[in-house]
């Protein structure tokens, strides 16, 4: 009988219902959203560098954890002393720049037999390797974003660039250049940011670390598994910090609306309250009442906030190929559903009591 | 046999803003169970607010309140709440129906609250008794004003309360409907020894009653 009355007040305030359910919709969207995207694009640029099939890398002392934030001060000629050490098959100098022209997007120069030799080689959907200074590589998801075809030109750091291949994704990079012409824009003659280093067998990584070790002692040297371990949110404490500020306001938002919500509903049924307490309804069964209305309204939202969740995946995926979205975690869904549902109870608690400490005299006299 | 309604010097004070208003002053009241009293008086004189103590809606200020022998008085507002939950059944003269509650759903209410389940027997006892079968699955914005206070009705006897508080049951009908909830009322009266206290400015109503109580600032005037 309470849940007819609870579905039937529902009804019969569509705008209102509508609201409550955005709220909490936007608050469980937000909350996994930011999740995904965060946790997505990390795990995709990790997978990234992975995919430069490198089993070591080697960064100058002081080298910035995210790669591309480091300057490039190591002699591209240490390639050659890497080379020398034991169990090493290939080692591939890269020159990183963080390019801001249409969006943010690490650029490598690269060796192209070097990088070839490391990686495997790169994978061509359309044209071929880099054989000008100017020629750029651009991967798919970059293409299809920036809907860039083979032989376009592409003005980045300030250079015009000819789209010579579009390459499958994941080897590093979105764009490709010849390390000579980074050289020579961002003026770092003979220099890399990084050695991608191949071994004959990836069994001898941690022999070839130590080798590296021993070689450069300052160096910041590193298996990429290792490098792959370290790239989640929670190895990054800033990001957590984000990701956590993001939910509270998130919640935040779920809270405010369903407070003010449950609470013009309460305002407006002020006589529908004093009728229950003329019938005898006692303060808890008012109480119960107004908590299970607002949490029908907030599990009706939980459910359209991860709808709208998958639907916002598919269209950031189709508008914004470069950003990677991690799909819903089963883990995250229902701490999200938990917020959310506490949220809308915790909002929905103080209209609730003051409900239930309405004066039936006065209700029932309230236009 | 004890009567079901004893009040001693029942006084009742209220604060509107700064000012104190006496709505009752000494009220001195004896109902028999199965009675039909109208009380009747000019607005203001304190009626609704008889009504509202003797439903367990508020508490004197003083004086001695005795429902069905139990002490008003001294009972919490959850006691009360229960009483009326099970003993007291409430019209008012707005009807005051759930609306986003079909008919049959504002009666049902009353037995949920009540919480000894649905009886159906006395569910279609009511509706019957009451004409309202052909209504039950409108919603009261649907119904006429008689139609209105008739699932009221219902509303207030489904679940055999001891007392029936009756606040101007007609005063928003128009003549023919009224006759026809006096007539409901009289024969739930008679029909059930139904006790029966209700508020009126109507003496065509108060006629209806077995007595008559009339009241004048806060006090009975004549009974």
């Amino acid at each position: 009988m309470v849940s007819k009355m609870i579905v039937a007040n529902v009804l019969h305030r569509p705008i209102r219902t509508i609201v409550s359910i955005l709220a909490v919709a936007i608050e469980v969207g937000m909350v996994l959203l930011v999740v995904g995207m965060t946790n997505g694009m990390l795990h995709e640029g990790a997978k990234r560098v992975e995919g430069v099939g490198a089993d070591v890398m080697v960064q100058p002392p002081g080298a910035s954890f995210f790669l591309g934030l480091t300057v490039a001060p190591m002699p591209i000629k240490l390639a050659d002393r890497l080379q020398e050490v034991p169990h090493v098959q290939a080692v591939a100098p890269v020159l990183l720049h963080f390019n801001t022209t249409n969006g943010l997007n690490l650029m490598y120069g690269i060796d192209m037999a070097s990088f070839d030799s490391v990686s495997g080689g790169f994978v061509y959907y359309e044209g071929g390797p880099l054989q000008h200074p100017d020629d750029i590589l651009v991967d798919d998801w970059y293409a299809k974003a920036n809907k860039n075809k083979l032989g376009q030109t592409l003005n980045l750091i300030n250079h015009d660039f000819h789209v010579a291949g579009i390459v499958e994704h994941g080897k590093g990079a979105r764009i490709f250049i010849p390390i000579q012409t980074m050289q020579t824009l961002m003026g770092a003659h003979d220099k890399a940011s990084i050695f991608f280093v191949k071994c004959t067998d990836p069994g001898y990584t941690d022999d070839v670390v130590d080798s590296f070790e021993s070689l450069l002692p300052k160096y910041q040297i590193m298996p990429v598994r290792q490098y792959m371990s370290m790239m989640t949110s929670n190895s990054l404490p800033a990001l957590t910090d984000f990701v956590r500020a993001m939910i509270c306001v998130a919640v935040g938002i779920g809270f405010l609306v369903i407070f003010l919500g449950m609470y013009t509903t309460i305002t407006e049924r002020t006589r529908e309250i004093g009728i229950l307490k003329s019938l005898g309804a006692s303060k808890t069964y008012i109480v119960q009442a107004i908590l299970e209305e607002a949490a029908l309204l907030g599990g009706v939202g939980i459910v359209a906030g991860c709808i709208g969740t998958i639907l916002a995946r598919r269209l950031v995926m189709i508008y914004f190929p470069t950003i990677s979205v991690d799909p819903l975690d089963g883990a995250w869904v229902l701490r999200a559903t938990l917020l959310a549902i506490g949220g809308t109870l915790v909002g929905a608690f103080y209209p609730a009591l003051r409900a239930a400490q309405l004066d039936p005299v006065d209700a029932l006299a309230y236009e | 046999m004890e009567p079901i309604i004893v009040t001693e010097d029942l006084k009742k004070t209220y604060r509107i803003g700064k000012v104190m208003v006496q709505a009752l002053r000494g009220v001195n009241l004896i109902v028999q169970e199965g009675e039909f009293v109208a009380i009747v008086g000019p607005s203001g004189c304190g009626k609704s607010t008889l009504l509202h103590l003797l439903g367990g809606l508020t508490t004197p200020t003083s004086g001695k309140l005795f429902i069905d022998g139990n002490d008003f008085g001294s009972m919490s507002d959850g006691e009360r709440t229960r009483f009326r939950r099970h003993k007291i059944g409430f019209v008012f003269q707005r009807f005051n129906l759930l609306p986003t509650l079909t008919a049959r759903q504002n009666i049902r209410m009353a037995q949920h609250i009540q919480g000894n389940g649905f009886n159906p027997h006395r569910f279609q006892a009511i509706v019957d008794m009451l004409g309202l079968h052909d209504k039950l699955e409108q919603r009261p914005y649907a119904l006429s004003g008689g139609e209105q206070q008739r699932v009221a009705f219902a509303r207030a006897v489904i679940c055999e309360p001891k007392i029936l508080l009756a606040d101007e049951p007609t005063g928003n009908l128009d003549s023919e409907n009224s006759q026809v909830v006096l007539d409901m009322m009289r024969t739930i009266n008679r029909s059930f020894r139904q006790t029966i206290l209700m508020i009126t400015h109507n003496p065509e109503a108060a006629a209806i009653a077995d007595r008559t109580v009339r009241m004048r600032d806060g006090h009975i005037i004549s009974d």
